[in-house]
């Protein structure tokens, strides 16, 4: 008698395993790193975060010098978030970031 | 009459691409080729031109299975050439990472392994319960794949004390399902029909052949970099190492369910040993000249980066010898001799990521017809 | 059109849909919907026609159309609703044995002549498959046949059966109602059995260059023996087309015939969902020596009795 046999037929009977996104969704830890989010009235213009991005992806902006990151390259490693003296950069949970022109997915 | 068949770049029992030419008289194998270098990322090159700390993210994404564990290998490998030891607190945080990312893998591979196969269901149950481990990977580090749980130094993040009984729940929870899934596939006529007996490796061709991980670990060869080169806080938590003697795809079957055991085991172990205490320390912007090797099992093996540094903040060279790229000799022993049939489950069972294999080029040297062309070559043919 | 082409059609598609739903809720996910196979058939039908150059194009695309063709002979002569099926002057049961098997040889043609290695290999192994089940399919309908007085003809059985009770109610029956259960496993290319169309080893096997509407074709036809092959198995086990009257509302034959066939499809279901696959020399072993032994004891037991 195969030993899978009584799990298949349980679960004829249970509640299927599937999460039905995007009608349902999970709830993220408090850790998640998904896009990070710029608060610009803590922002210094020192610089730290365009040089520890490991993807090069915070620009400064020219004329007003606060960061914008264009997440066409962000990993959402942390990191900015991380060594920001003040504290700009924090890690909301949004990852939901399809968009028809990734050249405009820009977060600031 | 032999006739070849050619199985891949495409083709359903491979995720990646690979090519394979197979010479076959009826059913049964008489000869086998195998191209790789499809996957070519250039990574080598870059994380010369990176510094450390942007080089230890680079170095995961080698692989997504395996990610914690080359970040891992890196971080031993940088650690040494500087000389820095992390504190105790960071050691067990990395065996917690490494550990829980050895389930996901395994799980994986088991469920892939069904489905070549043909057994859809346990396909299907398999990944199911993957999903635990990596809902535990996203509580602990914030990311389900790419936990980035080291850092040069310590460690990222720290476990927090609220967040250990779910982590405690979902252990048991796992244990109980893959004591289950052992005895389900141990126990399956047509499992056993498939899976023993075939693709088998001696113990001698897999000395020969330097074969590492379970692919060795099920032949016999009683190795593994955890117990016997230990690193992270290994050496101080007790396990087993799981060898079988037959070298079949069910002696690998069987050693990679129960390592999943062994890793739900020492989690807890870290857990309950784990001290207070810092989880960093300061790591300097630019290393002294300086060699070192790293070595970590990965879920596949032994995984190897060497290091060279020069004074600056970017490595002067960085050498990385995968699990993978070292199993796939040991794959024409195993088809020779068996069915076509045989082919999807024996070339699984070494576990290939190809994402591993391919950092460098191979070049055909017994036939001169199959070398693969460098950029070079192929710009002057083009003119 | 009773019980023709949409008739046949529908139900097959049904069958299919509800076997592929009942699929995905046995490994615990929710499965497609139960009209899915009309859509991806109807999909189908509105692609591109593609031909090979490779492939011999006259047999590649006559192959579709012979199975389609001889599938929906066998339906005509099936009794579905009361005992006489539609043509009732030239059906028996070694007629319909034969034409059953037009669609495997058809397949095996189509193979061969697709002009690619991952056919050639799918028509060698269903080939030895045929060889396989086809002995235990033989030896268990004879034997049903056989505890009619060796009358081959389906009505008689029919009719036998509505007087007597189920055949699988008669002990010496039940081990050829096994082995046919086993061997129709084996016909309908399920797993454990669906070694000739192996996904994960040779593409699709024999059907891997057909796309488009050849490809909708040779799955309707899949779809509709999924459905005859059981409604074979309910005629001479299983009662056949029996009408009931309930509370005074008559309820004609067919309602429960394809209850009964859905019964069959079920179980097959939950076959294909605890097995892996096997390969085929020990498909080919376990195949003469278990269901054929069953039938044959069956068969025995019927000829001694």
């Amino acid at each position: 008698m195969p030993r899978i046999l009584p799990d298949v037929l349980k679960n004829l009977f249970r509640k299927p395993a599937t999460v039905k996104y995007p009608k349902q969704r999970r709830a993220l830890p408090e850790n998640f790193r998904g896009k990070p989010v710029i608060d610009k009235e803590k922002c210094i213009s020192c610089g730290l975060c365009v040089k520890v991005c490991p993807d090069n992806a915070i620009t400064l902006d020219e004329k007003t010098k606060k960061p914008r990151i264009w997440m066409g390259l962000c990993m959402m490693c942390g990191r900015c978030a991380e060594l920001c003296p003040r504290k700009v950069f924090t890690m909301s949970k949004e990852f939901e970031l399809a968009t028809y022109n990734k050249y405009e997915a820009m977060s600031e | 009459m032999t006739f070849i068949i050619p199985i891949g770049p495409q083709h359903p029992a491979l995720e990646e691409p690979a090519h394979f030419r197979i010479e076959v008289k009826g059913e049964e194998i008489v000869g086998v080729d195998l191209r790789l270098g499809y996957n070519h990322k250039g990574i080598e090159q870059g994380l010369s031109d990176r510094s450390y700390a942007h080089g230890l993210y680079l170095s995961a994404r080698v692989c997504g299975i395996c990610n914690s564990t080359h970040s891992l290998a890196f971080t031993r490998a940088v650690e040494s050439v500087a000389g820095i030891e992390c504190p105790d607190r960071a050691r067990y945080i990395r065996v917690i990472d490494a550990e829980l990312e050895r389930i996901h893998s395994h799980l994986l591979w088991a469920g892939v392994a069904a489905h070549e196969i043909g057994f859809t269901t346990l396909f299907m149950l398999f990944w199911r319960d993957r999903e635990l481990s990596l809902d535990m990977r996203e509580l602990l580090f914030g990311q389900r794949i790419y936990a980035s749980g080291t850092y040069l130094g310590g460690a990222r993040v720290d476990i927090k004390e609220k967040d250990i009984p779910q982590l405690i729940r979902t252990l048991n929870k796992l244990e109980k399902s893959v004591k289950h899934y052992i005895d389900v596939c141990t126990s399956d006529r047509t499992i056993i029909a498939r899976c023993s007996g075939v693709g088998v490796l001696k113990k001698k061709d897999a000395r020969e052949l330097c074969a590492v991980g379970p692919t060795a670990r099920a032949s016999g060869v009683d190795f593994d970099i955890r117990r016997d080169d230990p690193y992270a806080a290994y050496g101080e938590i007790p396990f087993d190492v799981i060898v079988e003697q037959d070298g079949d795809v069910f002696a690998k079957v069987v050693v990679r369910l129960r390592e999943i055991l062994e890793s739900i085991d020492i989690i807890r172990q870290a857990i309950d040993a784990m001290p207070k205490g810092a989880i960093r320390t300061k790591f300097p912007e630019n290393v002294p000249e300086n060699e070192a090797v790293g070595r970590t099992e990965a879920p596949r093996g032994e995984l190897m980066y060497y290091v060279r540094s020069n004074g600056t903040n970017k490595p002067e060279r960085v050498r990385i010898r995968t699990p993978s790229y070292a199993n796939w000799p040991s794959v024409r022993p195993m088809l020779v001799g068996g069915t076509i049939a045989d082919i999807p489950i024996v070339v699984a069972s070494i576990d290939p990521c190809f994402s591993c294999t391919d950092r460098v080029t191979i070049i055909d040297t017994k036939t001169g017809k199959s070398r693969i062309m460098t950029k070079e070559e192929l710009r002057r043919l083009r003119k | 059109m009773f019980p023709g082409i949409l008739f046949a059609g529908a139900v097959g598609l049904l069958f299919a849909g509800i076997d592929r739903k009942l699929t995905g809720h046995m490994q615990n996910r929710i499965g497609p919907p139960i009209w899915q196979e009309f859509l991806d058939v109807g999909k189908l039908f509105g692609k591109e026609d593609i031909t090979p150059t490779a492939a011999n194009s006259f047999v590649f695309n006559c192959a579709p159309l012979l199975c389609f063709g001889a599938i929906m002979a066998v339906m005509l002569l099936l009794p579905i609703n009361s005992s006489q099926p539609v043509l009732t002057s030239v059906g028996d049961l070694i007629v319909i044995i034969y034409l059953l098997n037009i669609p495997a040889v058809c397949m095996m043609l189509a193979g061969y002549a697709s002009g690619c290695p991952f056919g050639t290999i799918g028509s060698s192994r269903y080939m030895v498959q045929l060889l396989g089940y086809e002995l235990a399919f033989i030896i268990a309908a004879l034997a049903a046949a056989a505890k009619v007085g060796w009358s081959l003809s389906l009505s008689s059985i029919v009719s036998y059966q509505a007087q007597n009770g189920w055949m699988v109610s008669q002990v010496a029956l039940i081990p050829a109602a096994i082995a046919i259960l086993i061997a129709a496993q084996g016909k309908l290319l399920r797993a454990p059995f669906d070694i000739p169309e192996a996904e994960s080893e040779i593409v699709h096997g024999s059907l891997t260059e057909y796309s488009g509407p050849k490809l909708g074709i040779l799955r309707i036809a899949y779809d509709i023996e999924l459905f005859v092959v059981a409604a074979v198995i309910v005629v001479l086990f299983f009662g056949g087309p029996v009408p009931h009257t309930i509370y005074g509302i008559y309820i004609p034959g067919v309602v429960g015939f394809l209850i009964k066939c859905l019964g069959i499809v079920v179980l097959s279901t939950v076959i294909r969902n605890i097995a892996a696959r096997l390969r085929i020399d020990q498909a080919l072993k376990f195949f003469w020596t278990f269901p054929t032994l069953l039938a044959a004891i069956s068969l025995f037991l019927v000829v001694v009795t």
